[in-house]
């Protein structure tokens, strides 16, 4: 076998072997949204608990945080207080409001979360699902920042703990709503 | 005893299989519907499509596929919905455009280039090898020739 023949092989199984790799670390978390940057779909449904009917459209001219989670979610636990964390820091700020988006939930089963771990802002229920796959969702918690012009600036798969918390606050947050305190 | 038996048995044979039930009454919708959710990956599951996955949310977007059939969407049309919110990823088969082109072609230009290599391997081996010479080979002598005819006759 010639050197030139010897080095083809190995190139091509060097590569194939570099693709394997890549496909055994495969997780939807690193697949990159396609929905940044455009609209975000609208929705209506029932607030998880008054029933009344909660819309996109009532968040309009708002940066909202919009927060997948359900009751049966562990790592929507573990974030649980970052989200009441987060809240309560921007919850002054006119053009901030936040949402609780309830998915594949028993809505008696939300509302005992809702008790048990607290809540300070309102929740609308996903009745059949198809609220999460508007907005692309896999499974939860996935968080989406949506600003004034009803864009989607931002999605975050998993738990807001750590570093995408303080990204979120930080780099997200506090610049749109710096933007909309300058512009308004 | 037996006539009941048989009756019975004849009876049962004769209703329709919960199989051919379901075919019977499996609607153009329904046959849609299948034929679309089969191309759309189950973003849980990942390597099953969302018509064979048990996952829930398979289920939710089989009901948004159905939903849209029935509201007279074409096939590309609901691909097209699904691709918007999930991106590539979400079809089975990865779109023969772009950089997925690799994924279709790939395989074959693999098996070219071992084809090619192969090739030329074998044709320099061949090139290298050295023909046998006539001029070495020593004739069968008598003893062993009627050996081996009497090892052929032979019986097992």
């Amino acid at each position: 076998m010639t050197r030139g023949t010897q080095l083809t092989i190995g190139v091509i199984l060097f590569g194939l072997l570099i693709l394997f790799i890549q496909g055994l670390g495969g997780d939807p978390r690193s697949i990159p949204t396609v929905l940044i940057g455009t609209q975000a779909p609208n929705f209506v449904g029932p607030d998880v608990e008054s029933g009344d009917p909660i819309s996109l459209s009532q968040f309009q001219g708002k940066v909202l945080v919009l927060n997948f989670w359900a009751s049966w979610c562990q790592e929507c636990k573990v974030e649980h207080s970052n989200l009441l964390k987060l809240h309560d820091r921007f919850k002054d700020h006119p053009n901030f409001d936040m949402l609780g988006v309830n998915y594949q939930d028993q809505v008696k089963e939300a509302q005992a979360y809702l008790k048990v771990f607290g809540s300070s802002f309102r929740h609308v229920r996903d009745v059949k699902g198809a609220l999460a796959i508007d907005f692309g969702v896999y499974g939860v918690p996935e968080t989406f920042v949506i600003d004034q012009q009803g864009v989607i600036r931002h999605k975050w798969i998993g738990p807001i703990v750590g570093d995408p918390y303080t990204y979120l606050t930080e780099k997200i947050l506090t610049p749109l709503l710096n933007q909309t305190t300058a512009s308004t | 005893m037996r006539i009941p038996f048989l009756a019975v048995l004849i009876f049962l044979l004769a209703l329709p299989s919960p199989g051919q039930a379901a075919m019977v009454d499996e609607t153009e919708i329904d046959i849609q519907t299948r034929e679309i959710a089969k191309t759309l990956r189950c973003t849980v599951c990942q390597t099953e499509n969302i018509w064979e996955s048990g996952a829930p949310l398979a289920h939710q977007m089989r009901d948004v596929v159905r939903e849209r059939v029935t509201q007279g969407q074409s096939a590309e049309e609901i691909r097209a919905y699904f691709l918007s919110r999930y991106g590539d990823y979400i079809l089975m088969e990865p779109p023969k455009r772009g950089m997925h082109w690799w994924v279709w072609l790939g395989p074959f230009a693999l098996l070219l280039i071992g084809g090619f290599l192969l090739y030329r391997e074998l044709g320099r081996w061949v090139a290298h090898t050295p023909a046998p010479s006539t001029e070495d080979l020593t004739p069968l002598d008598e003893e062993s020739r009627r050996r081996i005819e009497r090892e052929l006759h032979s019986g097992p």
